[in-house]
This record gives structure tokens, sequence and C-alpha cells, in this order.
């Protein structure tokens, strides 16, 4: 299969499609390495549409869905990372099978310590199935914290979760600006935690999900040492700019793989009250070995 | 332009500070028992195993106190965290030292930093008392916004002046200030934020904006000329409705809050609403949905508003509508992948404006059209200011990229104006130096 580099006809998305290079998999090859700097692609044919900025912004989201499958697949609450840069990436669009990326990219930690500047690089192979939600995702980081410090700061988080008083007086996390106390950090962290889990497997082609606000917990207690939260968050979606309620279920003890259950509400239409979205997870008994 | 920064250009979450947490309850214990702390130690040990560790807990069992277990002994390898007073200093760590027990000491005197800790927070409390002066590092209500305008047009009278444009679905008036230095109809510059309610940091950073026009008129060269020449009009509170909305009940409420009979959704995406390419991919038939793009084009009287003054105006030379969030910076079209005419011009601006922002405090903008670089929307504000030919036309998409969203702490309010003023001085100049 030779894919090749093609200046694309405008506009890209027209009816004519991709021309097909190999019988099985029709390959579009949009774009070579993106550069670093921040832009939208050049603009010296002023004839022709900007099609670079197309792929810049497939490569950031890319990067996050395999952000969020990432930090879940971690199972940590001190190792939670965020995009810092997308630095390089390619992109094949097949219409009928869907979407492959590749890319390049930096993080940094959720929760940098003081003077800590400190960015991880990953690389990671995003499929996403034609307009299908839970894409195929293979990723793998540079360390980025010792694991033993992790595993300390796990432990630290989940004695602390375990001495937590409940009924937690909770109103939301973040408050309306944009505050969070720091003695409930661990909250708003294992609730990211668990969000990822859902933010990955909501993902599609086109939805991508952010975590707005955490509006309720509540702590469990239990027979064996697990950490048990139901707690609701809402998350918003960039292209449709909704709001979308869910109640997540987590359990969760250091080292351990993390358990997730969720329920999150669909879109009203003037019809119905509201249908639903749900899932759960165990993670695959892959070990993580950060 | 190249990688990111090290240490602050990512304004993240601020750090756990789980010392801070213990010192709090320390100060309300001293506050409370009036005790003192000078020259007690709190000491970091690590035990190699299990051995070790038990004469740590013989530590903790013995009575009178000797220590005060931060961090109780639990498994070798995990740091122990224990407060020892002044008096037992020198018997614990012979303790240590002839055990083999090795530590260090983490806090060399707790008075010293509770002193530091309780004089941070009295000062940040005097802070927050002061009366009459308006705070530009928080977010505010309608009201606090209103009645800074009045206070506001009244300190600048010789430059600023209040406009009422038309009233809210609410009746709430929909206030404009006008920046002039005199002439009778100069071409002008619009600024709007808040058209979208939730997004809070956009009316912040407009005060701030207001503010720093005002400030820096007579002192920077560039504002200067470009307000001799110009009028400047900032629409504060877009959205007034949606506002005391996110107030009262949704802090994420982003429509206005029209109501239709027979509906079931209140709310039109005013950003989906003028007459260009009305109705078109990006928005959404459906009143429930959040890009609900109303009945028919201006049909909100938010966007009537803006759409009566600005024609009747008849000189506008650039437009500037302000969002959040995404970190970017655009120009049209939203509601196709076409290029506008001038779309080199406008590429190389926004180049130009995102870097005079970079070197505020190293935030990166992505730029481009808002259909390649956002997503296809119809029915936008910058399409229908271009179409009416307002040459430069662009759309910001503050801070951050989505660890806070649209939820942005306040303590990122002035960062944030700081950065996003240097993009728009750079806009209005290229604007002055280039009428049409």
């Amino acid at each position: 299969m030779q894919p090749r580099r093609q200046r694309l006809p405008a506009p890209w998305s027209g009816p004519r499609g991709p021309r097909p290079t190999a019988p099985l998999l029709a390959l579009l090859l949009l774009l070579a390495p993106v550069a670093a700097p921040a832009g939208s692609g050049d603009p010296d044919d002023p004839g022709q549409p900007q099609d670079a900025g197309v792929p810049r912004r497939l490569l950031q989201q890319a990067a996050r869905a395999a952000l969020h499958f990432f930090n879940f697949r971690s199972g940590s609450p001190s190792a939670l990372r965020v995009l810092a840069e997308v630095q390089e990436g390619r992109a094949w669009i097949n219409p009928k099978e869907g979407c492959k990326v590749h890319v390049v990219f930096s993080t940094e930690r959720y929760n940098p310590e003081e003077g800590e500047g400190r960015l991880g690089k990953c690389s990671a192979r995003v499929f996403f199935k034609n307009q299908k939600p839970r894409p195929t995702i293979n990723v793998t980081c540079t360390r980025l914290i010792e694991k033993k410090k992790r595993q300390q700061e796990d432990y630290l988080l989940y004695k602390q979760m375990k001495q937590l008083k409940n009924p937690l007086e909770i109103v939301s996390i973040p408050d309306n600006h944009g505050h969070i106390d720091p003695s409930l950090r661990l909250i708003w962290d294992l609730a990211f935690l668990g969000s990822s889990y859902v933010m990955w497997e909501m993902t599609t082609q086109v939805s991508h999900y952010y975590l707005a606000q955490l509006t309720s917990v509540r702590q469990w207690k239990t027979n064996d040492d697990t950490i048990d939260f139901d707690y609701t968050v809402l998350l918003h979606e960039l292209s449709t700019q909704e709001i979308i309620p869910c109640r997540i279920h987590l359990v969760w003890y250091p080292g351990k793989p993390l358990k997730v259950k969720y329920h999150c509400q669909e879109l009203q239409t003037p019809e119905e009250a509201s249908g639903t979205e749900e899932g759960s997870a165990v993670v695959p008994t892959e070990l993580s070995n950060f | 332009m190249q990688g990111t920064p090290g240490g602050g250009t990512r304004p993240g979450p601020s750090p756990v500070d789980r010392r801070t947490l213990l010192v709090f309850s320390f100060i309300l214990a001293a506050a409370l028992g009036q005790m003192n702390f000078t020259g007690d130690q709190v000491l970091r040990v690590l035990a190699k195993d299990e051995k070790q560790l038990s004469l740590l807990g013989d530590l903790e069992g013995l009575k009178p106190q000797k220590v005060d277990f931060w961090r109780g002994p639990a498994r070798p390898s995990l740091p122990v965290d224990m407060r020892v007073p002044f008096s037992e200093l020198k018997d614990i760590k012979a303790y240590l030292e002839s055990h083999g027990l090795a530590y260090s000491i983490m806090i060399k005197d707790i008075q010293v930093l509770l002193d530091e800790e309780r004089q941070a927070m009295a000062k940040s409390r005097r802070l927050e008392r002061s009366t009459n002066s308006f705070s530009y590092s928080s977010y505010h209500t309608l009201e606090e916004i209103y009645s800074w305008i009045d206070n506001f047009v009244m300190e600048h009278s010789d430059i600023v002046s209040k406009i009422q444009i038309g009233n809210s679905f609410e009746n709430q008036s929909i206030l404009v200030l006008k920046f002039s230095t005199g002439g009778s109809r100069h071409p002008a510059i619009w600024i709007d934020t808040g058209i979208h309610s939730r997004e809070w940091i956009t009316h912040a950073t407009g005060i701030w904006t207001a503010n720093k026009i005002v400030s820096d008129y007579g002192k920077d060269r560039v504002l200067t000329d470009i307000l001799n020449a110009m009028d400047i009009f900032i629409e504060l509170v877009t959205n007034p409705d949606g506002f005391a909305f996110t107030h009262s009940m949704n802090r994420l409420w982003r429509k206005n809050k029209s109501i239709r009979p027979g509906i079931f959704c209140i709310g039109v995406d005013l950003n989906r609403n003028w007459k260009s390419g009305f109705g078109g991919n990006g928005s959404n038939s459906n009143p429930c949905s959040e890009t609900y793009h109303g009945p028919s084009p201006q049909s909100e009287p938010e966007v009537a508003a803006i759409v009566n003054f600005i024609t009747a105006h008849g000189n506008f030379k650039a437009l500037i509508s302000i969002h959040s969030y995404s970190q970017m910076l655009m120009y049209p079209y939203g509601r196709s992948l076409d290029p506008v005419s001038n779309q080199r011009e406008l590429y190389d601006l926004a180049k130009d404006a995102v870097e005079a922002l970079y070197k505020v405090h190293g935030i990166e903008y992505i730029f481009g059209s808002i259909s390649t670089t956002l997503y296809v929307a119809s029915g936008i504000t910058v399409d229908w200011a271009y179409d009416s030919g307002i040459k430069y036309a662009f759309s910001f998409e503050l801070r951050d990229t989505g660890q806070y969203g649209f939820l942005l702490p306040a303590t990122q309010i002035i960062p944030t104006a700081q950065e996003t003023w240097m993009a728009l001085r750079t806009i209005m100049e290229h604007t002055l130096n280039h009428p049409y």
C-alpha cells in the first residue's frame, strides 16, 4: 500500500471523495508532520480553502481522547495528565470506515507541584470508527513521575478519602467561580479519573467531551478496603455545546484496576423527556506498568 | 513559537498542599487554645523495614505523649511525618539516631510557618473587606456590573458615555459603552462580551479592558492614536437575561431566556440567530438544543438591538466578538469552508495578534477561520458582520483549553485580560492603519 502525499482539491470534503490507492483501505494522507507553531496552515494559495486547520483540530481531539483513555487505564488519581501540545501527527480518512490518527504530543501533570514544569511525551494511534463512540486507542507515554512516588501519593489520597466524614456536604466542585478548595481536591481528582472513562467511551470523530463540574458526591461504606463513590458530573460536549449530566459509580483501590459504571442523559427533544446512555467497565487484565 | 515553555504557561489547578491543610488545623488549634509552637519541628522519617516501623510505633504509644504523628507509620517505604515539641527534640533525635532511623527536618520551626500563614490570611481578608473599590479580579453579578458602568461613566465622562441600545426578552436594559474623543461619526470598532452567558471570563475581560482604555489614553501612543481617530464601543453584557440566570439558577446556561408559546424549551443561541447562512449546518432547529437558532434571523431582541445599532451607525470598521473557552482567535466564515476575500490579510493579522498575546504570559492560541479551526457554525455574529461590509471581523475564544473550561478561576481574570488586550490592540491598530 503506497500512501501518497497529495495536495487536496478544493473543497476537501467534496462529493467525489478520496481516490482509492488500494483495494482494502482507501487512504488519503492529509498532512505530513504538523509543525509546532500555532497556526492553521499556509494561505499561500488564496484560491484554496484552509484545509490545514482541519487536521490540526483533529489531532488535538485525538490526543485528548488518547489521554482520557490513558488516564483511565492508569487507574491513578495522582498520575493524571493533560494535553500540553500536539507536536506532530497524521490522519487518514476513509469515508466508509472512519478516521485513523497517529499523533505525538506532550503532556503535563494535571496537578503540577511547586516549580514542576516537566513534560511527558506520548505517542498514540486513535481509530475513530465512523460516527461510533469508543475509539480504539493505542497509547504509550514516557514516565512523568516515579512509580514509587505515584504509589505513595495514591495511597495518601486513599487514606485521606477513608477519613472523610460522610455525608459529604458538597455543592459543586469547582464552585461557580472556578475555585476548588484544597481539601476537596482529592474528590475532584478521583472524579476526573472516573470521568475519563466515560469521556473516552463517548468520544466519536465529532463528539468531544470535557469535564465541566462535579455536582454531587456520595461515598459509600465498604466491607473490603475499597473506595466506593457515587457522583454526578456535568460534561461539556464541544461541537453541540451541550451539557450532559452523568451519574458515575466508581470503585477504587490504589494499584488495582478502576471499576466504573455510568449513566448519562441524552439531549431533550420537545417530545421525549430524556434518553440515557449507559456503560460500565472493568479495566482489561493488561498490566499497567508505568 | 516553539514548544510549551516550562512552568507557568499552562495555568493549571493549584497544587495539592497537604502541609497547608495540616497547618490550617494547627492555626485553628492555636487560635482556640492559644498554643505556642515555637521551636517545634516536623521530622520526616523513613523506616527501612517492619522492625524500624514498629520502633516508630512505640513512640506513638508513649505516655506522656512525646510526638504527634501527622503521617503515621503505615508501611516501610512510606514516609512518616511527626511533630516533635521543642522540649522533646533532643531525646527524640537521639532515639532515632541510636536505632539507625534516617530522618530529615521538614519544618524547622512550626510557629514561624503559622505566623506567616496567619498574616497571609489576614491580608486577603483585608482586601475583600475593602469597600467602594470594584475588584477587577472577581466575577460580578449583573447588578454589580451595571452599577460599575454608571460609576465608570461618571468618573470618565470626558471619554466614556453609556448608550442603551434596546431591551432583553425579560426587559433588562441592553447597554453599550462608547469611548470617543469627539467628532461626528468617527469610524468605529465594536467589541462584545458575554453573548453566551456562561462564559464569565469574557464579561470580566471586557470590564478590565474598558478600564484599560481610559487608563492608557494619553499614555500609550498606539491606543491614543486609535481613540483620536476612531470610536470604540463595548457591549459588556450582551445576554443579560442569560447572565442573571447563570447567577441564580444554572451556572452553565448559554442561550438567552426567550419563551415562545407551545415550545417546551427556553432560549435561543444568540450566536446562531444572525442573518448570515441562518439555519445552516452547525446550528439546530430543535428549541431544546444549545445551538437552537431561533424561529428566524434576528428574532431575538438581543441580536436585533445590535443589528439596528450597527446598521444605523453605518461606519463600523471592525467587530470583535469574545467567547470562551479554547484559546483561539478566528475570522469568518463559520458557516462554510469558503475563504473570505481578504483571508490572507486576516490570517497575517491574527498571527500578529496571537504573537502579541503570547508575549504577555506565554499562553498559546491557535488561529484561522472559524469553520476550519473550531467547527462549522451558521448564523453567527462575525459572518453577519463580514457580510455587512465590516472587513475586520474576529472572534476570540479565551482561556482555557478545558481544565476549568467555563469555570475559569477568578485568579486568571487579570492575566487573561492583560494578554487579550495586546491582541485587541493589535487588531485595532491594524484597522486604524488600513482605512477603507
